[in-house]
């Protein structure tokens, strides 16, 4: 490969319709605007010339957005000789790019994208994945590839981190609408990533359950109130939502939860003293949790627990019996 | 419902195996492809059937892979192949093979020296050893008449049984033979909506019991397996219907033992479920991790389900060896009133009917 030559460039001469090498996606950054407006370009771009005095961008698009933004011209950069293949361009795009910065998601999807329409697999896999901190596997791949099918506005979210990848590659087992639906949701309540791919999960379930669309479980009444209720905390509310749509997915154990908190507030424990059942209610291993501050009240706790436990209310509990 | 592939793959290991010659005898007009080991990137597309013929490089015997969670009826597991065509939307084979061809094991020489080691120098008094865990026992039959191997050899054993598990018909191959009450040839049953949704390759309902009813008239023991009993909008009059089929078809009294569980299948079948299988309802029910980590319904409805089951087939079975498959003892409890540890364990109970 020929090495570089210096050229002082006029921005008419770039072609800006050639995005074959460009592999960015989100908002120039303020941090580079306000940098180049102070100091000027520091990083000089890199270009490759082709026929007729034009010139395509292989890396630096940003920087020359900026300057063509700030009309800062002609502008020096470092010029690629015609004879090097598209191919080779990219990959330098790519290399020059992973050595400055982090890639967002969106731009990683691009770069897959793009590397895997010019070179074979295993090497989009052995090669570019690990430069951008991807574990190399075919399924991470396909996954990264997808995202490109979000629509802009979930793409500016995933850019911009709103949307975490993983959440976004649950969405898009959703048709548009739900998607959307959900996405609108996200923005509303503040979930962590793996509840946001629980509450997919729930109104995909509870759609294909009742008949009806992911976008439609979201409208129920419960959920609405909720979005209303603007002066709750954002986080109590983010809560209920999740604990409506696990109710509704799980009425069984749902009902059989309530049920069994009834009847332990109806056993007359002691305060401090909480019976905690099977996780799911599974196997027979109950717990007895006990709460206290000095030896003679754990002592009356027990006593107490220990004549509540011979009670057949108590065992109706243990058994799942409703004590009415 | 004969199993028929588009292509044989052959390992040469096995090339002089006399199931191999009757695989070949019964398929002549099929593409055979002789390699020097089977992997699993010989996989073909679904609409593409192939059948590998493998020397087996394993354990044929093995234990049932149970969990101490729950209470396990300690069956052995004779292992002759692995996957299944009949593409039972549930079935957890999806999840443990990767590929997707049926594969058989025919270094049967192999076999039997391992089996008969294992049936001499085995500390348990009874061995209940069946073919249908990681495949349907009766599935490939007509092509390979291992029944015909089996079934006799069985016959011989004083204190070991075979149960064939299977959703075919295909017991043709099993008239005439000398069984000697050893081999037990046992059904899993659904209602017929279910069979026409859920296991769309599997005989019928009523091809089923006509098979077991064919069984029963050559001598055969039976055993059925409510397994996976599936919740589904009016499942109790679906289970309801199956119990007076099976009832009109077959004789109580040569029934071996009936279990009873609920569908249950590891997490990642989930996704595999709904990327296959996009018509199946399977999964609309309400379901909680067990104890095992399998996702399981939850348990009141688990103990409605064995609840109803249990009745039906008392009503009908004067005195029926009925087991619950991976259950835990307080379930045993809530449905059948005692738990298996009071009777010396769920392996014995089996065990006893064995010899009775």
């Amino acid at each position: 490969m020929a090495e570089p030559h210096l050229e002082s460039i006029p921005l008419a001469a770039i072609d800006w319709q050639d995005i074959s090498c460009l592999i960015t996606y989100g908002p120039l950054p303020d941090r580079l605007r306000r940098s180049i407006r102070a100091v000027g370009l520091l990083q000089i771009p890199l270009l490759q010339a082709r026929q007729h005095g034009r010139f395509r961008i292989v890396s630096g698009s940003r920087r020359l957005l900026i300057c063509r933004e700030l009309g800062l011209e002609p502008i020096t950069c470092q010029i690629l000789g015609e004879s090097l293949s598209p191919e080779d361009c990219l990959r330098l795009a790519v290399y020059d790019n992973v050595a400055t910065r982090v890639l967002n998601p969106v731009e990683k999807s691009l770069v897959l994208a793009k590397t895997l329409a010019s070179f074979p697999q295993p090497q989009v896999i052995g090669e570019f994945m690990p430069l951008l901190d991807l574990e190399p596997s075919i399924k991470l791949l396909s996954r990264y590839l997808e995202l490109q099918r979000l629509e802009k506005d979930m793409l500016n979210a995933l850019a911009d981190g709103r949307l975490h990848e993983r959440t976004a590659s649950a969405l898009l087992l959703l048709e548009p609408t739900d998607r959307r639906a959900l996405f609108a949701l996200f923005g509303e309540f503040s979930f962590s990533v793996s509840v946001q791919e629980e509450i997919i999960e729930l109104a995909m379930e509870i759609g294909r359950r009742e008949g009806m669309a992911p976008a439609e479980v979201l409208k129920a009444d419960p959920i609405e109130a909720l979005r209303r209720e603007q002066r709750r905390p954002a986080r109590h509310r983010a809560e209920e939502v999740r604990r409506y749509l696990q109710g509704r997915r799980t009425p069984r154990l749902t009902a059989r939860w309530e049920r069994f908190l009834k009847e332990t507030r109806e056993l007359g424990l002691p305060s401090g003293v909480r019976l905690v059942p099977p996780r799911y209610f599974e196997g027979s291993h109950w717990r007895l949790e006990c709460t206290f501050q000095r030896g003679k009240d754990l002592a009356r706790n027990l006593r107490t627990a220990a004549v509540v436990a011979e009670q057949p209310e108590f065992q109706r509990v243990l058994e799942g019996h409703s004590i009415s | 419902m004969t199993y028929l592939p588009k292509h044989l793959v052959i390992e040469d290991a096995v090339a002089e195996s006399p199931v191999v010659r009757r695989i070949l005898d019964a398929l002549p007009e099929v593409p055979v492809r002789w390699a020097a080991r089977v992997a699993d990137q010989d996989s073909a597309s679904d609409d593409s059937p192939t059948l590998e013929v493998a020397r087996f490089r394993g354990r044929f015997v093995k234990a049932c892979p149970g969990t101490r969670s729950y209470l396990c009826c300690g069956y052995q597991i004779l292992h002759l192949g692995t996957q299944c065509s009949l593409g039972c939307t549930y079935c957890i084979l999806q999840a443990y093979f990767s590929e997707r061809n049926l594969r058989l094991f025919a270094n049967l020489d192999d076999m039997w020296l391992e089996l008969k080691e294992h049936l001499r120098s085995s500390p348990r008094e009874v061995q209940r050893l069946g073919t249908g865990e990681f495949m349907d026992s009766l599935l490939l039959d007509p092509l390979t008449h291992l029944s015909r191997e089996l079934i006799p050899f069985f016959a011989s054993q004083t204190r070991a049984v075979l149960e064939l598990k299977t959703k075919t018909a295909n017991v043709e191959l099993l008239e005439g033979l000398s069984h000697g009450g050893r081999t037990i040839v046992a059904w899993s049953l659904n209602p017929q909506d279910l069979i026409r949704s859920e296991e769309p390759g599997a005989a019928g309902l009523e091809a089923r019991l006509e098979a077991a009813r064919r069984c029963q008239e050559w001598g055969y023991r039976l055993a059925f397996h409510f397994d996976p009993l599936i919740a589904y909008p009016g499942w109790q009059q679906g289970y309801a219907e199956v119990v007076n089929r099976l009832a009109a078809a077959v004789d109580p009294e040569r029934i071996a033992w009936i279990s009873l569980g609920t569908l249950r299948f590891m997490p990642i079948l989930k996704e595999i479920i709904r990327r296959r299988h996009t018509g199946s309802a399977v999964l609309q029910e309400e379901f909680v991790p067990g104890l095992d980590g399998k996702l399981r319904y939850f348990r009141d409805l688990r103990v409605e389900m064995y609840r109803y089951l249990s009745t039906l087939l008392r009503r009908w079975v004067r005195d029926p060896l009925i087991y619950l498959c991976m259950e835990s003892e307080d379930v045993w409890r809530e449905t059948l009133g005692f738990s298996p540890v009071e009777r010396g364990g769920l392996s014995a109970m089996l065990d006893r009917r064995v010899l009775t």
